[in-house]
């Protein structure tokens, strides 16, 4: 067994037009048991920036306390929140936890995403030792990516408004944790843009097993 | 079959250094590999050290370029300090101090090579464990084993600079015939008091030996030599 | 302050804080995970007047295809790139640190970056982790001394050759350049070569795939062609793509929040009275 495999999870983030939206399922799994299905696995670091953990739960959850950490120790000594503009800096820093780890890894796949200095939605994928993948479109991770990369090569399409995208990313995660035993029990996903705000949906899940 | 490219660079090798009448001559043949691929089949395995001394590796490539380079780095500075050429025993000692004290995190075997107006040509072998041998010839790498008889023959007291060049390019074809993991062009390197030359036989010019064949630029050629019949029925 | 100190590796240097975890966790039997690797053709070669890079662009994890359109040719200096196979990570770091040292190193220096001072940089930092950093680079650049290329295995061995490829589909790729290259060729001849020993690892090695990315560097000026050739456009799209009605997906609940305005800080007005 893949120490991936041991919670399951399913993570996706996609971008739209001036907007963006990142999603994950709720299950929280001890193998094929399951334990809760109202686990968080979507942080939100700032209002524009939000980091998905998939993986190992224990490790996504001290992860995410090390990246308030960092997060607020920064907003003591500068007075404001962390920029995506140094775009590139939550992910560097969030990278540069991981790369020293380089020997001795979080078991976690964070997927990043955020709006930048001009409210230009960004997302970005690594692997559990910080190497980062920036994508135009969309990204995915977790037990069920394989699936997630099917549903979502498909039915993404460039510069979707946020309803659509709304219903596009819901729909590609439920599609994908269906073929999937590890996630699933409805879906948690965040919808932000600069000029609609922040919108939180609780997805229920058609098929509840 | 198993190519295995993550395996460490390692130099499958035959390195020989003979001394002669007033110099020495190091050879080696040009074969680097990971695992069974060829990563580079035109490698210089004879380093130089200094103005007057070179050095020929074996084993892990990694390992070996980096003794040399920290060698160069110390004799340089020796030889600033001292104001004249470093000698080969130096250049021999400074190699065994790092083989040695490292014998457990080193999978290298060196020889050691050049001139120096006090004791005139020298060879000496560090091999794997960081021990020194004052040799009046030497041979090292995996295609040595082919070799020893035949220098226990061929070897002579007191050869010239040109018989000892042509010894020691004809002991590397020899294991280039027979060691898999040498191969490519033969590069020697002869160093006396008139100073240093580089000399390079390419593959394809070396002796044949026992079955080898002609270079032949496609099997084709063969083939069209022969002259070979059509089938009639 | 102490805390963060322990915290936050400021100085650099890997952290082994999990390696106890991990190990007791692969005792267990449990599979530790995979991480991205570049399974990659990456090549260079010297033409009459530089060196020419060039790099496949898919990244992958196991068997899935996790990018298809990386970028493998990492800059180090102005005058110096460097294409990366093995673990995307460790190629991406350690070009990283050396491109920032070499930075530093022409600050204090005031002059063009060497490519044997990249070099120096990467064996050692590779010969330091005995194999452990994966980092398969192939070094190209132009310098004071003339064209340079390169190639340096994960564990800090180099070699200098005229031509050179590296990753999963290095042998594809160089039994083009076996078979074709030759000493003194053109640009263009030089750019066509790459692509089609590029084409090569796309086409016959399953770890290398999509567009080629070239880069040239000749005396005093470089040219980074990405996406180069784009052999595998996508062909499978459909043109109305699937859309959703608004309200298909069933939503329990919903939370919406307006996010903060900026404020506008106006200067301007009166100066104060002393």
């Amino acid at each position: 067994m893949s120490i991936f495999e041991y919670n399951g999870s399913a993570l996706v983030a996609m971008v739209g037009k001036n907007c963006f939206a990142i999603a994950s399922d709720r299950r929280l799994g001890v193998q094929l048991q399951t334990i809760a299905t109202d686990f968080q696995r979507i942080f939100k670091i700032h209002d524009k920036v939000y980091v998905g953990l998939a993986g190992l739960a224990t490790d996504a959850q001290t992860l995410y306390q090390r990246l308030v950490f960092r997060h607020k120790l920064y907003q003591l000594r500068e007075e404001r929140d962390m920029k995506l503009v140094l775009e590139i800096k939550i992910v560097y820093n969030a990278m540069r936890f991981l790369m020293f780890c380089r020997f001795g890894p979080y078991f976690c796949q964070p997927v990043i995403a955020g709006l930048g200095d001009d409210d230009k939605p960004f997302i970005c994928t690594m692997d559990s030792i910080g190497a980062k993948e920036l994508a135009k479109d969309f990204v995915v991770a977790g037990t069920a990516s394989e699936s997630l990369y099917g549903a979502c090569e498909s039915m993404y399409k460039p510069d979707m408004e946020p309803e659509e995208l709304f219903e596009t990313i819901s729909q590609a995660l439920q599609a994908s944790v269906d073929r999937d035993c590890l996630s699933g029990w409805g879906g948690h996903v965040f919808l932000v843009g600069a000029m609609i705000g922040l919108k939180e949906y609780w997805n229920l899940q058609q098929l509840v097993d | 079959m198993d190519l295995d490219l993550n395996a460490p660079h390692s130099m499958g090798t035959t390195i020989i250094g003979v001394t002669y009448d007033g110099g020495v001559v190091l050879g080696a043949d040009s074969r680097t590999s990971t695992g069974m691929y060829v990563a580079n089949r035109a490698s210089d395995k004879i380093t130089q050290l200094t103005d007057n001394v070179y050095l020929c590796r074996s084993g892990s490539a990694a390992d070996s370029q980096i003794v040399s380079d920290y060698v160069r780095h110390f004799l340089h500075q020796h030889t600033i300090q001292l104001g004249q050429p470093a000698t080969v025993k130096v250049a021999a000692n400074l190699i065994r101090l790092l083989s040695y004290s490292n014998k457990n995190m080193l999978q290298t075997g060196m020889i050691v090579g050049g001139w120096d107006k006090y004791e005139g040509g020298k060879i000496y072998s560090v091999p794997l464990g960081g021990t020194i041998l004052e040799q009046p010839f030497s041979i090292g790498g995996s295609g040595s084993s082919y070799l020893y008889g035949f220098f226990d023959q061929a070897w002579k007291e007191g050869m010239t600079k040109d018989e000892a060049e042509k010894l020691v390019v004809k002991a590397v074809s020899l294991a280039i015939a027979r060691d898999g993991a040498s191969g490519g062009v033969v590069r020697t390197v002869i160093i006396n008091s008139e100073g240093v030359t580089r000399n390079f036989y390419p593959g394809d010019t070396l002796p044949l030996w026992h079955e080898e064949l002609e270079p032949h630029n496609s099997l084709l050629e063969i083939l069209s030599s022969v002259n070979i019949e059509p089938m009639s029925t | 302050m102490a805390q963060s100190a322990i915290d936050l590796p400021l100085k650099g240097g890997f952290n082994f804080d999990l390696c106890v975890r991990n190990e007791m966790l692969l005792k267990k039997g449990v599979q530790l995970p995979s991480f991205r690797k570049t399974g990659t053709t990456i090549v260079g070669l010297v033409f009459q007047d530089g060196v020419i890079l060039g790099a496949d662009t898919r990244a992958t994890e196991g068997p899935i295809v996790c990018d298809k359109n990386c970028e493998k040719i990492h800059y180090m200096a102005p005058n110096i790139y460097c294409c990366g196979a093995g673990t995307a990570a460790d190629t991406e770091a350690v070009t990283d640190m050396v491109s920032s040292q070499l930075q530093l190193h022409r600050y204090a220096t005031g002059r063009e970056s060497r490519v044997v001072t990249a070099l120096t940089l990467l064996k050692s930092h590779l010969f330091n982790y005995q194999g452990h950093v994966s980092a398969a680079l192939v070094l190209g650049g132009v310098d004071v001394t003339g064209p340079h290329l390169h190639t340096i295995y994960p564990h800090g061995s180099t070699d200098t050759l005229p031509y050179a490829t590296m990753g999963s589909g290095s042998l594809a790729a160089m039994a083009m350049f076996e078979s074709k290259y030759k000493e003194g060729l053109t640009r263009d001849e030089g750019i066509k070569l790459v692509s089609e020993a590029i084409c090569s690892g796309i086409f016959n090695d399953l770890g290398s795939g999509s567009n080629v990315d070239i880069c040239v560097i000749t005396k005093g000026h470089k040219e980074y062609l990405r996406n180069y050739q784009l052999p595998n456009p996508r062909t499978y799209v459909s043109s109305k793509g699937y859309s959703f009605s608004k309200g298909q997906t069933e939503v329990l609940s919903t939370k919406i929040k307006l996010l903060k305005e900026k404020v506008e800080v106006t200067e301007g007005g009166d100066a104060m009275e002393e």
